[in-house]
Formats: C-alpha cells, sequence, structure tokens
C-alpha cells in the first residue's frame, strides 16, 4: 500500500481538518468529526448527511449554500456513531426543523435513527429520508433494499435548494423523496479500492475482468464478468436504468458520470460520450455532470445516474450551490 | 448450586475483549468474502476504547457494569457494529440491574435480552444470515443446560460454545438479507456470516477460559 497519510488511524480527523482549512466557510468539530457550516442559518431546515468516510467528496465537499449544513463523517467505510450524528443535530438545530440525508446502509439507518429518536427526546424536531438509488441490489421484502450511492448528490443539491428557499421541513422532506424516487444509478469497478487501516485491496480481481453492480465500499458486485468496452458497458447500463425508472419518450433527465476514485477523467467523458450514443434521441439531457462525487477511496471504475426531472426538480437543480465539490 | 459473579461477569467480558482485538484482521477477512472488509476493525475500534477505560467502568452491579460496557461499544464501535453489539450489552445490562450474581437460568436469560435487543435494533431474524444465527443457539444451548437441573456452568459455556460453531457454520448455506453481505445475494452462499463466525470464536474462548 501506498498512501499519502501519516498514519491509518489519524486519517479521517487529518483530512477534516485539511476540509475546513481549505474553504473557510467551514469548521471542523474533531470531537466528533463534525464538518459544518460556520454560520447556521436558523430560518431554514438544516440538512445533515454523512456516512463512512473514503467516499470524497461525499459528504463533507457537499457542505455549504444551498446543500448541506453539516455532514458527519464516520471511520472509512464505516457507519458514524449515533453520538457523533447526535451531536451533529445539535450543533445545527434550527427553529425549522432539520432533515437527515441517510444512504440506505444497515449501519447508517440504525445509526441515524437512534440520533434521531434522541434528539426528539431533547425536544428537537427531526426527520430523516433514506436514498436507495443503486438497482445493482434487488429490492425485495427479505432484505433491507437498494444501497444509497452517487445519486445522493442529487438529494443533497434538491432538498438544499428547497431547504435555502425557506421551506418548511414537510415540504423539504417531499422533495427530498421526490427526488429519490425518481434517481437510479448502477456501477462498475476494474480494480478493488484500498482501505488504510487493511493495507491490502478489499477484494482480488485478475487482469482482464471487472466487477458489475458494485457499491461504494469494496463490496463485491453483482458478477465478476470479463472487461468490456466503453460502448458495451454504456449499453448495458442506459438500457437498465431507462428501464427501472420507466423513463418515457420525451422525459427529461440529468445525468452523472461518477468516478470511483481513481478513473482518469479522459475515461469519465469517453463513457458519458459513449452513453449518449444509446440515449434514445426522444429523452432530453437537461443537464450533465462529469467527475468524482462519490467515490470509493482509490477504485477504478464509475457508476452512471439518471435523474428523471419535472419543472419543480428543474428549477429546484438550477438553483445556486457554494459548496467545494457541487455547483 | 453454583453462581456467575460479578468478577466471573467481568472475566468474561475481558476474555471477550482479547479475542476480539486479537482476531481484528482475521475478522475483517471473513467479511471480505461478501461484505466491505471492515468488521474487525470496526468492532476492534470499541473494545479497544473499553479496555481503555476499564477503570472507569460503573462495577455497583453485573447490570451497571455491562450496561456501562455497552455505553463505551455503542459509541465507539465503528458501523453497524456500535448499535448491534452496543444494543447487545445494553440490553443484556437491563436485564442483570442491580444484581450481583447470575444463575444459569438467569445468565441464559440475560444472553436471551441481548440478542432479542440486537434483534429490535437491527430488525433481523433467525435464518437472515446474522450473528443472531449462532447467538440464539447458543442462548438455547445455555437454557436446556439450566433446565437439565445442571449447577456445572463450565460445561454449559463449552455447549454454548458448541452451538454457536455449529450456528455460525450452518451460515454458510444461508443467503444474506441483512447487511452488506445482502448485496451480493447468491454470491454470499459458502461463507459463513462474519458476525456469527466471530461469535463462535468468541464463546469458544470464553468457554476455555478459567472464568467461573
Amino acid at each position: 500500500m501506498k498512501k499519502i497519510i501519516n498514519s491509518p488511524e489519524n486519517l479521517v480527523a487529518e483530512m477534516c481538518e485539511g476540509i475546513a482549512k481549505a474553504h473557510p466557510s467551514l469548521e471542523f468539530l474533531p470531537k466528533y468529526k463534525i464538518v459544518k457550516r460556520k454560520e447556521i442559518n436558523k430560518n431554514k431546515v438544516t440538512l445533515i448527511s454523512g456516512g463512512g468516510s473514503g467516499h470524497e467528496p461525499a459528504h463533507a465537499g457537499f457542505v455549504g449554500i444551498g446543500m448541506l449544513d453539516a455532514a458527519v463523517c464516520g471511520d472509512v467505510f464505516a457507519s458514524p456513531s449515533s453520538v457523533q450524528v447526535y451531536n451533529a443535530i445539535k450543533a445545527t438545530a434550527s427553529d425549522k426543523g432539520t432533515l437527515l440525508i441517510v444512504k440506505n446502509y444497515s449501519g447508517d439507518c440504525m445509526n441515524f435513527d437512534t440520533a434521531k429518536e434522541d434528539a426528539a427526546d431533547d425536544g428537537l424536531t427531526v426527520d430523516s429520508v433514506y436514498v436507495n438509488d443503486d438497482i445493482a441490489v434487488k429490492d425485495s421484502l427479505y432484505t433491507i433494499g437498494r444501497r444509497g450511492v452517487a445519486g445522493t448528490v442529487f438529494v443533497h443539491k434538491i432538498a438544499g435548494a428547497a431547504a435555502e428557499q425557506g421551506k418548511s421541513l414537510a415540504e423539504v422532506k417531499a422533495v427530498a423523496i421526490k427526488a429519490i424516487s425518481n434517481v437510479r444509478s448502477i456501477g462498475f469497478a476494474l480494480t478493488s479500492c484500498t482501505v488504510p487501516a487493511k493495507g491490502t485491496p478489499t477484494f482480488e480481481i485478475s487482469g482482464g475482468d471487472m466487477e458489475y453492480g458494485v457499491g461504494i465500499h469494496g463490496e463485491p458486485g453483482i458478477a465478476r464478468q470479463p472487461l468490456e468496452t466503453a460502448d458495451k458497458l454504456a449499453e448495458k447500463m442506459t438500457k437498465a436504468l431507462i428501464a427501472d425508472l420507466k423513463i418515457s419518450s420525451s422525459a427529461e433527465i440529468a445525468v452523472m458520470v461518477n468516478g470511483f476514485g481513481a478513473t482518469p477523467l479522459q475515461e469519465l467523458y469517453l463513457f458519458y460520450n459513449s452513453v449518449t450514443k444509446f440515449l434514445p434521441t426522444d429523452i432530453k439531457v437537461y443537464k450533465v455532470f462529469v467527475g468524482n462525487y462519490m467515490t470509493s477511496i482509490d477504485m477504478v471504475g464509475a457508476s452512471l445516474t439518471f435523474f428523471k426531472l419535472d419543472e419543480e426538480l428543474k428549477k429546484l437543480l438550477d438553483e445556486k450551490s457554494v459548496t467545494a465539490a457541487f455547483k | 448450586m453454583s453462581v456467575l459473579k460479578q468478577e466471573s461477569i467481568e472475566k468474561i467480558v475481558d476474555t471477550m475483549t482479547a479475542v476480539i482485538l486479537k482476531n481484528e484482521v482475521y475478522f475483517c477477512e471473513l467479511d471480505s468474502a461478501a461484505g466491505d472488509g471492515d468488521f474487525g476493525m470496526s468492532l476492534a475500534k470499541g473494545f479497544k476504547e473499553l479496555q481503555k477505560n476499564k477503570e472507569n467502568l460503573d462495577r455497583s452491579d453485573i447490570g451497571s457494569y455491562i450496561r456501562s460496557c455497552g455505553d463505551v461499544i455503542a459509541e465507539n464501535c465503528g458501523g453497524a457494529s456500535g448499535p448491534i453489539w452496543g444494543g447487545a450489552f445494553k440490553a443484556a445490562g437491563r436485564y442483570a440491574s442491580g444484581k450481583a450474581s447470575l444463575t444459569l437460568t438467569e445468565f441464559a436469560e440475560m444472553l436471551r435480552s441481548a440478542a432479542e435487543g440486537i434483534q429490535k435494533r437491527g430488525g433481523a431474524k433467525p435464518g437472515d444470515k446474522t450473528l443472531l444465527d449462532a447467538l440464539f443457539p447458543t442462548v438455547e444451548a445455555l437454557e436446556a443446560a439450566a433446565k437439565s437441573g445442571s449447577d456445572n456452568i463450565a460445561a454449559a459455556l463449552k455447549s454454548g460454545a458448541e452451538a454457536a460453531v455449529k450456528g455460525a457454520e450452518a451460515t454458510k448455506s444461508m443467503i444474506a438479507s441483512r447487511g452488506r453481505a445482502s448485496y451480493v445475494g447468491d454470491r454470499s452462499l459458502g461463507f459463513p456470516d462474519a458476525g456469527a463466525q466471530a461469535l463462535g470464536v468468541i464463546f469458544t474462548e470464553i468457554a476455555n477460559a478459567d472464568v467461573i
């Protein structure tokens, strides 16, 4: 393992210090590993997200005007504790209440839910939404359901814009749920990531193979298969997303090509070009985002996200946001 | 009739801590097959903190002791392990509240409370390929030993450990429906659940340690 670190134990804290120092409108609360806006506007709904670290710029990179008020940072790929989340709720409490945007994982759900209950006991108004955009995971009664991946960034954006407009907690929650039900993602990986504390790749993969349907933690995907061309992958993924989202003709969508951390931008743009070849001409692309938004440390690979838009979502997507990683 | 004194309960927790710290890497490897490979690390983080705070734990009775362990674990274990293992300790602590010693029957009931605490927080049921598939068989083995009128706690702990190991083995043929292993569906077949396997190791070492 070669990493630019001092020691694996201090990685998350030192990274957060760096984020706060690089972006002076942010501050870092080291005790509970919270990156928050220095100024909390008590007259708007505050938004908190977070989860395990290793997904940078998620989530601290989305803290700022028009998006999140705080990001709670767990260890690499591990949910923050309920105590951390509870303290983030307290540190950002507003007169209009707080919405937690949680990626749908067992650990995150348990910790954010416990924090929500504890804060409610203190008389704070807190609600939550759960993002589950990854279509690689089968959604059935018998599982905890699909996991939250890159589509979460669109939920931050939409809920953040609505909150900044002064909407009520119920209204912000409603539009966040609308965003969640219209966003879907699918990803693939050519290599595993290496968790610094472990020091070796999470999964082994031979030179000619890839994992299709991977998540963002180095957990295996739904299938291992020989490496395919960008066009072949783009065709399969585009078709799967259109089918799952039931996108009809004349629909408008936002597209995100998200790198997993170690994929060159040239390949991400090439991949977007491939995607456009397989989008039906009657589907209009309203906005495109190509870059690293929800990474998996140093994994080589990418995910594709489609976000189906209506007039309300388009307006919110166009609102101003001033954050480190999303404009 | 022999009972488990608070001293024995503390020895059990110390043994458990030592096993978890010793097996940090092994428990991560168990989680790499179908999960994301951080289980051993998350768990060790909480128990390392428990070891550090050893002198500050509330020792007024068994319940307070276990509950204060639970607080440290819940706050410091990463990911899902905090609510699950911390929640188990807190539920067990509530059961043992005010007690200075536990009979075998009470010890089994306390572990049942822990298992039910986990179930309440995580929503899993037996057969979902989770640590409950090792924990419930252990509880049942201890209950059976208690019912048979045995007061040989050491022998009961051995049968509990064997049940945990067997329960963990049985998770190999289950498909995960909770936690991150659930995302890979059928690909979790053939591998034991990391939490269940870890419990098998932990209970085995507790049974082999001289805790009574």
